[in-house]
């Protein structure tokens, strides 16, 4: 562990000028790490409240090291409770001790406790380099809920260091699976994005699939076959209330939020022909957007709501496609062999992710959006369920153990290895919030 | 109605063998008689019995009904058309490979175009529904035909 602390500050450091400061461009395949000092945060107050602080403050450093240590981006040095600092040091930070010991970023910050019970976090961030604060943001938090401060503090750190949104205060839903294989039970559950705060929000009684969180992580639109086929429902978290879709009992699946919450995409059958649709998500009539004979699913809005990603097998196999959000200007954007599906735009517009089928099964790769610059980020054979992170530079997905049980993975786009995540059982089609600030 | 369900029975007795291989329930093995066979049950196993099978199968991707199954539907809408107060669903299923929303458009497809095929057989389209189960069963892509009632 300590040779991989080493090496990485020399990679770094032979890595052009764009240091820490600079926002980089995520780029598959690049390797990018930049190491960050976390020393143990402090407190102004004093006496027994000061020692409680301190013990918050450990326990608020030692999450904002896992969380900046979960991403391809960032390589935190272990806090060491030696490295104590005081309050004024908190916006004068000793540089050269850090940079000694490799680092090009610096968080520091404080807790202190409020009058009303509450607690302040302070959280600065610094480039080492250049002697110089990137970002400082102050969080009033309740006193159980250190763990939301951290993670907002991890976030500051990462945006000013990657320029890229954090994925630390996001939300991922996902379909739980227990039971035995021919007798698979499916819940929707919800979580933090660290694995914490996990909860079922349907009893198992129902096949349910693909769970898709709003933006802001307050509802829910999944499939469900409460009604025998599969029909898109949707749940409103702070209310659990549960409502169809649309009123038709007509087939209707794949749902997925536009970027500012306002309009759904899902898909129905008419016949043999399966189309998207569009239909505001307070409710209202649905609008379709394809017409081609074939099926034409998966829709996914572009950030900005003006453009959607969809697969269509009109050509005789799977391909995506991308048109305007009238369903105008269709165009192919995939070209190459085999089977392009489950497509999903990225949070930054750059990136469509996407499962293709070949002779080895499925992976999940990336493209631009005019199609370029494609490659598979996974070596299959049975990966699926591609879902963006925040940052745009890491992807959820599903992949099978060697009993054939679904699991979660993230990836980045820099090449790096998949790593699982922990979850209390199998599980299946991750969806991944955006940043819920 | 309790004529129609001797005549069953009885038809069910004949067909022995056939009705073996099809795994029926078993009759009162432990208490006779109760709890009887369901008549849905005795209407299930003479189906498959006599239209040579409830399920049948596609290529990849494909809703195209080749000639073996053409013929199974034959013998399902000729059943059928004899039983009117019979109701079925079509459950289409996709490949274990499909991709999760492909694969409930495939399945709908295919109970679809069973359903239409039936339908031009003369069936009333009243007695048959339709509906998909993706990739979420086990198994190669086809189309199950399920007595209702």
């Amino acid at each position: 562990m300590r040779a991989n602390i080493l090496k990485i500050p020399l990679i770094a450091a032979l890595a052009s000028a764009a240091v820490a400061a600079v926002a980089q461009q995520a780029e598959p395949g690049v390797p990018a790490a930049t190491v960050i000092a976390i020393p143990p945060m402090t407190t102004p107050d004093t006496g027994t409240r000061g020692n409680e602080m301190l013990a918050i403050a450990w326990q608020a450093t030692q999450i904002i090291e896992a969380d900046l240590r979960q991403t391809s981006e960032l390589v935190p040095l272990k806090p060491d409770q030696k490295d104590y600092y005081s309050y004024p040091e908190v916006t004068a930070p000793s540089f050269s001790t850090w940079r000694a010991k490799g680092a090009r970023a610096l968080v520091t910050g404080f807790v202190q406790m409020r009058s009303d019970g509450r607690l302040t976090f302070g959280c600065y961030v610094y480039d080492i380099d250049k002697r110089r604060e990137l970002a400082r943001r102050g969080f009033v938090v309740a006193a159980n809920d250190v763990r939301r401060a951290a993670h907002r503090c991890s976030s500051l750190a990462y945006q000013a260091v990657t320029g890229s949104p954090a994925n630390f205060d996001t939300r991922i839903a996902y379909v739980a699976e227990t039971g035995t294989p021919g007798n698979i039970v499916k819940r929707i559950a919800l979580m933090d994005s660290d694995g914490r705060n996990h909860s079922y929000l349907t009893a198992g009684d129902t096949l349910v699939l693909t769970p898709r969180l709003s933006p802001s992580a307050n509802r829910i639109a999944y499939v469900s076959f409460s009604e025998g086929s599969p029909q898109v429902r949707l749940i409103d978290l702070a209310t659990n209330q549960q409502s169809a879709l649309i009123p038709t009992q007509t087939t209707s699946f794949a749902p997925r939020f536009s970027a500012d919450g306002n309009r759904i995409l899902f898909s129905m059958m008419q016949g043999p022909n399966c189309d998207i649709y569009v239909v505001n998500a307070a409710g209202g009539p649905a609008q379709r957007l394809t017409t081609a004979p074939g099926i034409d699913t998966g829709g996914s809005f572009s950030p900005d709501g003006r453009q959607i990603v969809f697969e269509s097998d009109r050509s005789g196999t799977q391909q995506l496609y991308v048109m305007n959000a009238d369903g105008s200007g269709q165009r192919r954007i995939s070209f190459g062999g085999g089977v392009y599906a489950a497509p999903e735009w990225s949070p930054d517009g750059q990136w469509i992710a996407f499962t293709h089928r070949g002779p080895y099964g499925r992976r999940i790769g990336v493209m631009k959006v005019d199609g370029s610059e494609e490659r598979l980020l996974t070596t299959g054979p049975n990966d699926d369920s591609a879902s963006w992170a925040a940052s745009s530079r890491e992807l959820l997905f599903q992949r099978p153990d060697q009993t054939g049980r679904p699991g979660l993975f993230r990836i980045g786009l820099d090449g790096s290895a998949p790593r699982q995540m922990t979850i209390p059982q199998p599980g299946s089609d991750p969806d991944w919030s955006g940043a819920t600030e | 109605m309790r004529k129609t369900l001797i005549l069953l029975l009885a038809a069910t007795l004949i067909a022995g063998p056939a009705a073996a291989q099809l795994r029926l329930p078993v009759v009162g093995q432990r208490q006779p008689a109760t709890p009887p066979v369901p008549l849905i049950d005795l209407l299930r196993a003479e189906f498959a019995a006599q239209s040579g099978g409830t399920t049948v199968y596609f290529g990849g991707n494909s809703s195209v009904l080749g000639p073996p199954a053409r013929t199974v539907l034959a013998a399902q809408a000729a059943w059928l058309r004899r039983h009117p107060e019979v109701v079925v669903r079509v459950e289409g299923y996709a490949d274990p490979g499909d991709t999760r929303d492909h694969a409930l458009a495939i399945g709908a497809r295919r109970a679809e175009e069973v359903r239409n095929y039936l339908i031009l057989l003369g069936v009333p389209a009243a007695q048959i529904g339709a509906t998909t189960w993706g990739k979420e069963r086990p198994g190669p892509g086809r189309a199950v035909t399920v007595l209702v009632r």
